[in-house]
């Protein structure tokens, strides 16, 4: 957990809120280990959310999970959730780190506050994608990242359970790029696989 | 979206301590610089204006360093975390004829309030002396009148209910001017003062400490010199309460703890 930051570090970005746990789930499937990259999910949840994500999702992959402490160290291959009440912010020491300042639109972990921390890590980003919310959350993050070359994937807001988040990150930025109804599952899986 | 780089950041960090004294050095950069974009993009600016607005004695800077440090808390955040408390520490702390708290880095004076009802309704708050200490002046200032909004009072009602209160939160303030007002018998066993855990020392020795959610303002280096200020304030068998998601890793202490409940983050100091 305390090991020497891995330099060859690289991250993959997935936010949502309402609507989202199940395309996290699925995703979650599609991954067998060894990935290459660090996979970092912020969902929106209650600050009161008891649930262990890593506990509640052990039978969908073999990849290692875990809801991250403050200053631990990010590893490849790895699977992160962001813990409520708490902003996960991306350190350019290769740790997560806490924060405790205002929710963003109310939530507290903020999707852009992870996403903005990352961009301005240094780290690369090999990908980030942003899912169904009912938050205009995450809109912010994705401009900056799409500014700076990353691919960015948004979900198409009009079969998107709750529309408004992939809808308020393309009104920032046309740019992302819609992930579409069909094949939906295998566009992802084609895209976290052409990283790795 | 207004955004600064780390290199910048270290800018800002050289000039607030020029101007104010106030040394972020030991602060953890990720968040300095999340929080330094917020207030960017609150007032619009980028880090050339702001850095050529802000100067000696001006608002500027005081209101920098306030966004740099607050600490957006709520009265019993936590409720499992305040349940455990009083059925694991309180019974131990019965046995002592005066008790000192210490809750260190209070924002605005959520915690103590709660601390200072769970005492009463453990009949402990006549003997119990609650020291609460911030380095900020404006939150201590907010937290000496204890004046919250009445909307904020719904959660801190249910947290307190989910905390094991005994009472309604209600019985402990009263509503003037649409905000909730701490009644003063709770106010009149905490000492609100300032203290700077990273530069001032020792001012006394604790039975209780609680620093929730304060270390992770800290880079690795002051973090630790932080924990052995606290170790220090701590009478032997004493406890240290850490945020819920905190841990005393990295802490170079963690022997001299007992750990008594690892999620919640309660330790007794046992050597």
């Amino acid at each position: 957990m305390n090991g020497i930051a891995d330099k060859s570090l690289s991250l993959v970005l997935i936010g949502g809120s309402s609507g989202s746990f199940v395309i996290f789930e699925d995703i979650l499937k599609l991954l067998r280990s060894p990935i290459s990259f660090a996979l970092i999910f912020v969902l929106h949840r209650g600050k009161s959310s008891l649930s262990v994500l890593p506990d509640l999702f052990k039978s969908k992959t073999d990849v290692f999970m875990s809801e991250p402490h403050h200053l631990d160290t990010i590893e490849p291959n790895s699977v992160y959730f962001a813990v409520p009440d708490y902003h996960l912010l991306i350190g350019n020491d290769y740790r997560f780190y806490f924060d405790v300042s205002q929710p963003d639109f109310f939530s507290r972990p903020s999707i852009n506050a992870t996403f903005i921390s990352a961009a301005q890590s240094g780290i690369p980003v090999k990908a980030a994608m942003l899912f169904s919310g009912s938050s205009p959350d995450g809109a912010a993050g994705m401009q900056m990242l799409a500014e700076m070359g990353v691919p960015t994937y948004v979900q198409n807001p009009d079969f998107a359970e709750f529309p408004r988040m992939p809808q308020e990150a393309l009104l920032k930025n046309q740019n992302h790029k819609l992930l579409p109804k069909t094949n939906f599952y295998k566009t992802i899986s084609d895209i976290l696989y052409s990283i790795n | 979206m207004v955004s600064i780089e780390y290199v910048q950041l270290e800018e800002l960090i050289v000039r607030i301590r020029e101007i104010s004294g106030f040394d972020f050095s030991g602060y953890a950069r990720p968040s300095l610089l999340r929080r330094a974009g917020r207030y960017l993009a609150k007032y619009d600016m980028d880090l050339d204006m702001l850095l050529a607005h802000i100067e000696p004695g001006g608002r500027i800077v005081y209101e920098l360093i306030q966004e740099l440090t607050v600490n957006y808390s709520e009265m019993f955040r936590d409720p499992d975390y305040f349940k455990r408390v009083q059925t694991e520490v309180f019974g131990y702390l019965e046995s002592y004829p005066a008790l000192r708290f210490w809750v260190a880095g209070c924002a605005s004076g959520e915690e103590a309030f709660s601390m200072a009802i769970l005492l009463k309704e453990a009949n402990l708050l006549g003997r119990s002396l609650i020291y609460a200490t911030d380095l900020s002046n404006k939150v201590l200032t907010s937290a000496r009148e204890g004046v919250f909004t009445l909307g904020s009072t719904r959660t801190f009602s249910e947290n307190y209910i989910l905390a094991g209160g005994k009472q309604s939160l209600s019985d402990y303030y009263h509503v003037a001017y649409n905000k909730a007002i701490i009644a003063p018998e709770l106010r009149k066993n905490i000492v609100f003062s300032l203290h700077d855990l990273t530069g001032d020392g020792v001012f006394n020795e604790f039975q209780f400490i609680s620093c929730r959610n304060v270390m992770i303002y800290f880079t690795l280096e002051l973090r630790q010199r932080v924990f052995k200020l606290l170790y220090e304030s701590l009478s032997m068998l004493g406890y240290l309460c850490l945020g819920k998601r905190e841990t005393l890793r990295y802490s170079g202490l963690e022997s001299h703890f007992k750990v008594i409940d690892s999620s919640l983050n309660i330790y007794q100091k046992i050597k």
